[in-house]
């Protein structure tokens, strides 16, 4: 495991070498919560509400940080993965002593933790500046904590699996783009999922999106020991059956493999 | 009057020959018109879920949104599926690319421009179309107070990109900064005006354009109001004479790359 930890720890620290992407990333965090903040205080006042979907105005701006900070933070894997089918790269990490699939996470987690690290503490700042309210408790950051692993591990697997479609698709940009669309809307990033409409809530509840945003999300800004038991369940039969795939596309795809020359 | 004819025309023998070169890979075209339509759509289904919960917004109601949407993206796509280098200035600038389009006898910038064409703005320009007609069900004057909206928000965008790009004449390596600022252009263009008021309103007026487009073509849509229309145009207009301005102030300081390249 050692090989592996040393991969996360290298990924990290070549990602920070691309310091404006991350810089660039953060001005657009900063962007994307002003607009919600304006939106979503219109909303709040036009209602007269002082919950929706079970969460006060801060509340809900804080949610949107975390989830927005889950999304920016994910790196592009599928083009990696793409890139090594298509220019014969995987034959070559197939001779290292290393799972190419582990190789791939462990690189992913490096940069992912990296940006996800950076992202939350400049959300956490800038939600306190815009509703100068202290939302979050130890209690919170804890269950989130907790529901990150499987929630970072199901991100990789959906997006790692697009990408082994190399193998057989002219172009995986289009599928790695209708899901990271329907992650963005249905996974809870722009809209917490209670306020969806009923009929759309029941089929959210056994699609794998809302396990990696709104789960953790929702976790961040209001504990709840009981939601961390489902956000767990819905993740660990998603990561479940997103891991029996990869395995089964793998050993498939690995049979494709040809290497030529020298 | 001649010289306009003119132009047009050679615009129109670049569109044919850019549309031309990319049905050349017509697979690559089609998946990539068809996945910004795809992600409009995502988005706009989001606002749809909102207005479903929340039917109005200081005043908006879904058909504004859904107007706003269609007004921003065939805009930005018809600037750049018809007017595509706009979006390429910066590297062209960095890269010394400016070279060989000084060599004709035709005005640099609005020649310049026609150079290429962005396969995903064709799914843009087609997203905002099928968006107004299928959910705001306008009739005649609608489409009028559309069309003339969309020319302003064509104009508008042409002029960002050209704003945007020129800022690689002054400070060098400056394509994040131009994309940032396009892409909160493109940000703000598609949230309701109504939610912005203050000093935010006075940047979206000035500085980051975007309620040209938000504020005043959504309303003129709204009420189709000629005057509308015409306030949108003007600003358009201003904006895009402000970006000519900028861009052969930074063409001063254009220094050649000495690239000897065959143009695609």
């Amino acid at each position: 495991m050692s090989k592996y930890r040393f991969l996360v720890r290298t990924s990290a620290r070549s990602s920070l070498a691309y310091w404006g992407d991350l810089l660039a990333s953060s001005l657009f965090l900063l962007l994307i919560l002003f607009i919600f903040l304006k939106l979503w205080r219109v909303t709040y006042a036009s209602t007269g509400s002082q919950l929706l979907a079970g969460l006060t105005l801060p509340q809900l701006l804080w949610y949107l940080g975390a989830a927005e900070s889950l999304s920016l933070s994910r790196p592009r894997i599928t083009p990696e993965v793409d890139a090594d089918v298509r220019t014969g790269a995987l034959a070559v990490h197939l001779l290292r002593p290393l799972s190419y699939p582990l190789y791939r996470l462990a690189t992913h987690l490096g940069e992912r933790l990296l940006r996800l690290g950076l992202y939350l503490v400049l959300a956490v700042g800038l939600c306190w500046l815009f509703t100068q309210e202290w939302v979050i408790s130890p209690r919170g950051f804890l269950l989130f904590a907790l529901a990150l692993p499987l929630a970072l591990l199901l991100d990789f697997l959906a997006y790692f699996l697009i990408g082994l479609g190399a193998f057989w698709l002219e172009d995986t940009q289009g599928l790695t783009l209708l899901y990271s669309r329907l992650q963005l809307l249905l996974g809870g990033t722009l809209l917490p999922l209670p306020l969806f409409p009923d009929w759309m809530q029941q089929i959210l509840s056994v699609l794998p999106f809302a396990g990696s945003v709104y789960g953790p999300a929702r976790l961040f800004v209001a504990p709840d020991g009981h939601f961390l038991g489902q956000v767990w369940l819905r993740q660990g039969v998603a990561v479940g059956l997103l891991w029996a795939a990869v395995a089964a596309v793998f050993h498939l795809a690995v049979r494709r493999v040809e290497a030529q020359g020298g | 009057m001649s010289r306009y004819r003119g132009y047009l025309s050679l615009a129109g023998a670049y569109v044919r020959f850019n549309l031309k070169a990319q049905l050349a890979y017509r697979g690559g075209f089609v998946s990539q018109v068809a996945a910004m339509f795809l992600n409009n759509g995502c988005w706009l289904a989001f606002w749809i879920l909102f207005f479903h919960r929340f039917p109005v917004l200081n005043g908006w109601r879904r058909e504004d949104l859904v107007t706003l949407w269609a007004l921003s993206a065939s805009g930005f796509g018809l600037a750049h599926a018809l007017l595509g280098n706009s979006w390429s200035l910066p590297q062209l600038i960095m890269q010394g690319q400016l070279d060989a389009w000084m060599l004709y006898p035709r005005p640099l910038l609005s020649h310049l421009l026609l150079g290429s064409s962005r396969a995903t703005a064709w799914g843009d320009l087609l997203f905002g179309f099928v968006a107004f007609a299928l959910l705001v069900h306008p009739g005649l004057a609608g489409w009028a107070a559309f069309g003339g909206s969309l020319l302003a928000a064509t104009i508008l965008f042409v002029a960002v990109s050209v704003f945007s790009g020129s800022f690689a004449f002054f400070i060098g390596s400056s394509a994040a900064v131009a994309e940032q600022y396009r892409f909160a252009m493109i940000t703000f263009s598609t949230y309701p005006g109504a939610l912005f008021g203050g000093v935010a309103k006075l940047l979206l007026f000035t500085l980051l354009p975007a309620a040209l487009i938000s504020d005043v073509s959504v309303e003129a849509v709204r009420s189709v109001s000629l005057k509308g229309v015409a306030t949108a145009l003007a600003g358009s207009l201003a904006f895009l004479a402000l970006a000519t301005a900028v861009f052969y102030r930074g063409l001063r300081r254009y220094e050649s790359g000495n690239l000897t390249t065959l143009r695609e």
